[in-house]
C-alpha cells in the first residue's frame, strides 16, 4: 500500500491522543476501542432489514486497494443484509469534490453513509445536509468537527494502530531472539496513523524487550530518500541486527541498501502489504514480517455499524478493525484475511 | 476567397453547436434512465449548478486566456491561495478585508504571470506551469497544511450557501459572471481586441493594440476569477484548504475547449464555457447516480469527454 493509504487519516493527530502514553488505540475523546469482532447484525434483525428497502452510499476520500477491500468488505455486508449500495465515490483527496459527492448522494436518498471524511474542518459543514436528514453516519479514521456520538453520528471505525506497532516489534524480536540492536525508521510527518504505529513498535520494543536496543533513529518524509537514509544507518551500525521501517514503501528502499551491502542478516519488518517487500519475505530475504490491518473486516464492521444504528441499536462510539502479521509461512492466507483478495502471483509461486 | 471564408463560418457555427446537441443528448439519457434516481429533482439539477459555479467562474476567465492565444495554467492553485488568504484575514479582521485579500490575491498573481509574459515575453505555458507549483507550495505552507474555518455567516451566505429572493448565491454569481464575461468577450472593444491578438498577435500590434498590455490583462482577469472561485469554494466548505482547485484544472481546460474556445487563440465562448462546465459536472452527477464504480465513473466520463472533443476537432479540420 502507498503512502496515499496512509495519508487517510491525516488530520487525525487533532483528535486524538498519539500512541506511547497508551497501550492500545484510543478514539478522539479517549474512548475505549471496541473490536470490529464484537460488532455484528443479529439474525433476527436481518429479516427485518432486508424487508425495509434500505440504501447505502459508499463516499470514499481516495481509491486504492486498502478502499477497495473496505468497499468489498462494506458491499458484501450490506449485500447480506438486503441493503442496497446506491452510489459509490471518491474524491481524490479533494474537500470540494467530497462535499459534491456528498450532495449528489443525496438525491438517492441514503439511509446509510460510510465515508472517510477528509478534514475535520471541511467536512463539518459537507456532511450537514445528511446529518439534519437523520442518515446513519460512519466514519472511517475521522470525525468531523464538533459531531456528537449518538446523535450526529453511529461511530469511527479505524484500525487498530496500536496493535499494528506491537505486532511488528514482536514479529522482530521473535526473528532476533529478542536480543540485538534495532534501527527505527519512522515517518517524519504529523501523521496520526504512521505516528501511532511507529510509537507502539517503539515502546513495545523499549518496555517488552530489555534486550533489545534502539540504537539508531532516523525519521523518513520522502519515501525515495530511504535507501540513502538507510545507507546511512548501515554505515553507522554494519552490525544492526534488525530495522522497522513505517510502512512499505520505503521498506523497499531500505531493502535495496541492505542488498547493496551484501547484508543478507538484518531483519526487516514493516507495515502494511507491499507485492515487492512480501517477495524479498518469501525467497527468504531480509524482510521477516509485515503487519497489515485488516481492510475487508473494517469495511464489514461498518456497513454493519450503519445497519445497527438504523434500526435504533446502540453503537461504541470507536471501533477498531485488528491487525495480521505476515510472514513467509502464511502469507497467501494473510493476504486474504487483510485484503480479501489472493496474494500476487509472484508471491504465490516464490513461496511454493 | 469569399465562399472558402463564409463555408469556415459555416463549419464554425456547426462546431460551436456540438456542445449544446451534446448537453442536450447527454442530459436526455440521464434524464430518461435515471428517472427513478432523483436525477431530475429540482433539488438535484440546483445541485449541479452550485457544484459547478466556481468551475464556470475558473472557465470564463480562461477563454480569455485562450482566446488572447496564451494559456493559464496556475490558476487552480490561485483558487487555494485566495481561498486561504481571505479565510486567514476573516479570522481577525472583517469580511470585506477577507474578500479584497481572496481578491487581490487572484489579480496579483494574475499580474505577477502577466508581467512575465506580457512584458518579459515568456511563454505563458511555461510561465504559468511554474507559477502553479510555485503558489501550491505557498498555499500549503501559509497554514503549514491546516484547513480554515470560516466563520461568518454573511460570508458563506453571500458566497456558498444563501439565496437572494428564493435564488441559490451560487447561481447568481454564476450568472454574474457569465453575462459580464459574454458581454465583455462579445460587445465589447477590448473583446474584439483580444480575439485579434489570439487570431494573429503581430497583425494586432500594428492595427494599433497594445498587445502586451492585453496579455497582463487577460491573465489578470483569469486570476481574478480564480480568486473568486476561491472564495466561492471557501463559502461552500465553510473552510478553506490547500487542495482547494488543485483537481479543477484538467476539468475547466476540457470544459472550455469542448465549449468550443480554441486551444490556439482566436475564437471562444463564454456560453460554450458555461455549458461545458455543466456538462462536466452533470457527467459526474449522473454517473455517480447510475450507480457506477469510480473507476467505471472515470473510464466513461474520459470516454464522453473525448468524443465531444474528437467531434469538435473533426469539425475544425474539415473546415
Amino acid at each position: 500500500m502507498s503512502i496515499v493509504n496512509l495519508l487517510r487519516a491525516a488530520s487525525l493527530s487533532a483528535l486524538f491522543i498519539t500512541g506511547g502514553a497508551y497501550a492500545q488505540t484510543v478514539g478522539p475523546q479517549g474512548e475505549t476501542a471496541t473490536p470490529t469482532a464484537d460488532i455484528s447484525v443479529p439474525d433476527d434483525k436481518v429479516e427485518g432489514l432486508k424487508a425495509g428497502g434500505h440504501r447505502a452510499a459508499l463516499l470514499w476520500h481516495d481509491q486504492s486497494d486498502f478502499v477497495n477491500a473496505v468497499t468489498a468488505g462494506a458491499s458484501d455486508e450490506f449485500a447480506r443484509l438486503g441493503i442496497e449500495v446506491v452510489a459509490t465515490t471518491s474524491a481524490g483527496f479533494d474537500a470540494a469534490k467530497q462535499r459534491s459527492d456528498i450532495e449528489t448522494a443525496m438525491a438517492k436518498k441514503p439511509d446509510i453513509i460510510l465515508s472517510l471524511p477528509l478534514d475535520p474542518v471541511t467536512s463539518a459543514a459537507a456532511f450537514e445536509e445528511a446529518k439534519a436528514q437523520g442518515v446513519k453516519l460512519v466514519f472511517l479514521s475521522n470525525l468531523p468537527k464538533d459531531y456528537k456520538h449518538g446523535s450526529d453520528y453511529a461511530a469511527i471505525v479505524t484500525d487498530d494502530l496500536f496493535q499494528m506497532g506491537k505486532q511488528a516489534a514482536d514479529a522482530l524480536a521473535k526473528a532476533m531472539g529478542s536480543k540485538g540492536t534495532v534501527g527505527w525508521v519512522y515517518h517524519d510527518a504529523d501523521y496520526y496513523v504512521t505516528n501511532q504505529r511507529d510509537n507502539a513498535f517503539k515502546s513495545t520494543i523499549e518496555n517488552d524487550y530489555p534486550e533489545m536496543k534502539i540504537v539508531a533513529e532516523q525519521g523518513i518524509s520522502d519515501p525515495a530518500r530511504a535507501e540513502e537514509i538507510a545507507n546511512a544507518m548501515l554505515l553507522k551500525n554494519p552490525d544492526i541486527g534488525g530495522i522497522f521501517v513505517t510502512w512499505a514503501g520505503p521498506a523497499e528502499g531500505v531493502l535495496a541498501a541492505l542488498r547493496a551491502n551484501g547484508n543478507k542478516t538484518t531483519k526487516v519488518v514493516t507495515l502494511d502489504l507491499s507485492e515487492p517487500v512480501a517477495l524479498d519475505m518469501v525467497r527468504g530475504g531480509n524482510v521477516t514480517a509485515i503487519v497489515a490491518d485488516e481492510a475487508y473486516e473494517l469495511g464489514r464492521a461498518m456497513a454493519a455499524t450503519g445497519a445497527l444504528a438504523l434500526i435504533g441499536e446502540e453503537t461504541p462510539p470507536f471501533i477498531v478493525a485488528p491487525a495480521v502479521t505476515a510472514t513467509a509461512d502464511n502469507v497467501s492466507e494473510a493476504w486474504h484475511q487483510s485484503l480479501h483478495v489472493d496474494a500476487p502471483k509472484s508471491v504465490m509461486q516464490a513461496g511454493k | 476567397m469569399f465562399k472558402r471564408t463564409s463555408a469556415i463560418a459555416r463549419k464554425f457555427d456547426l462546431q460551436g453547436s456540438v456542445i449544446y446537441l451534446g448537453f442536450i443528448a447527454i442530459f436526455l439519457f440521464f434524464a430518461i434512465t435515471l428517472a427513478d434516481d432523483g436525477f431530475l429533482t429540482t433539488r438535484n439539477l440546483s445541485n449541479i449548478v452550485l457544484q459547478t459555479a466556481p468551475a464556470t467562474i475558473m472557465a470564463i476567465g480562461l477563454v480569455f486566456v485562450l482566446s488572447a492565444g496564451e494559456i493559464d495554467l496556475s490558476f487552480g492553485s490561485i483558487v487555494a491561495v485566495s481561498a486561504l488568504a481571505a479565510a486567514v484575514v476573516m479570522q481577525e479582521h472583517s469580511m470585506l478585508f477577507g474578500i479584497l485579500a481572496g481578491l487581490g490575491a487572484g489579480l496579483a498573481i494574475g499580474w505577477i504571470n502577466g508581467v512575465m509574459v506580457a512584458y518579459l515575453r515568456l511563454p505563458s505555458f511555461l510561465v504559468t506551469l511554474a507559477t502553479m507549483g510555485l503558489f501550491a507550495g505557498v498555499a500549503r505552507s501559509m497554514t503549514d497544511l491546516r484547513s480554515i474555518p470560516v466563520l461568518s455567516d454573511t460570508f458563506t451566505g453571500f458566497f456558498g450557501s444563501g439565496s437572494f429572493f428564493g435564488i441559490p448565491s451560487l447561481v447568481l454569481w454564476t450568472l454574474a459572471a457569465v453575462i459580464v464575461g459574454h458581454l465583455v468577450y462579445r460587445e465589447s472593444r477590448f473583446g474584439a481586441h483580444v480575439i485579434a491578438t489570439g487570431d494573429n498577435a503581430r497583425a494586432a500590434q500594428v492595427s494599433g493594440i497594445k498587445v502586451p498590455r492585453l496579455r497582463l490583462a487577460v491573465l489578470m482577469i483569469s486570476g481574478g476569477c480564480a480568486g473568486l472561485a476561491g472564495l466561492l469554494y471557501a463559502g461552500r466548505l465553510q473552510a478553506a484548504k490547500y487542495t482547494l482547485g488543485e483537481s479543477d484544472l484538467m476539468t475547466v481546460i476540457a470544459a472550455v475547449i469542448v465549449g468550443g474556445t480554441a486551444l490556439n487563440g482566436g475564437k471562444g465562448s463564454v456560453i460554450g464555457a458555461l455549458v461545458g462546465s455543466l456538462l462536466m459536472g452533470m457527467l459526474n452527477n449522473g454517473l455517480i447516480l447510475m450507480g457506477l464504480s469510480v473507476s467505471d465513473q472515470m473510464i466513461v466520463r474520459g470516454l464522453i469527454i473525448l468524443l465531444a472533443v474528437a467531434i469538435s476537432l473533426r469539425d475544425t479540420t474539415r473546415a
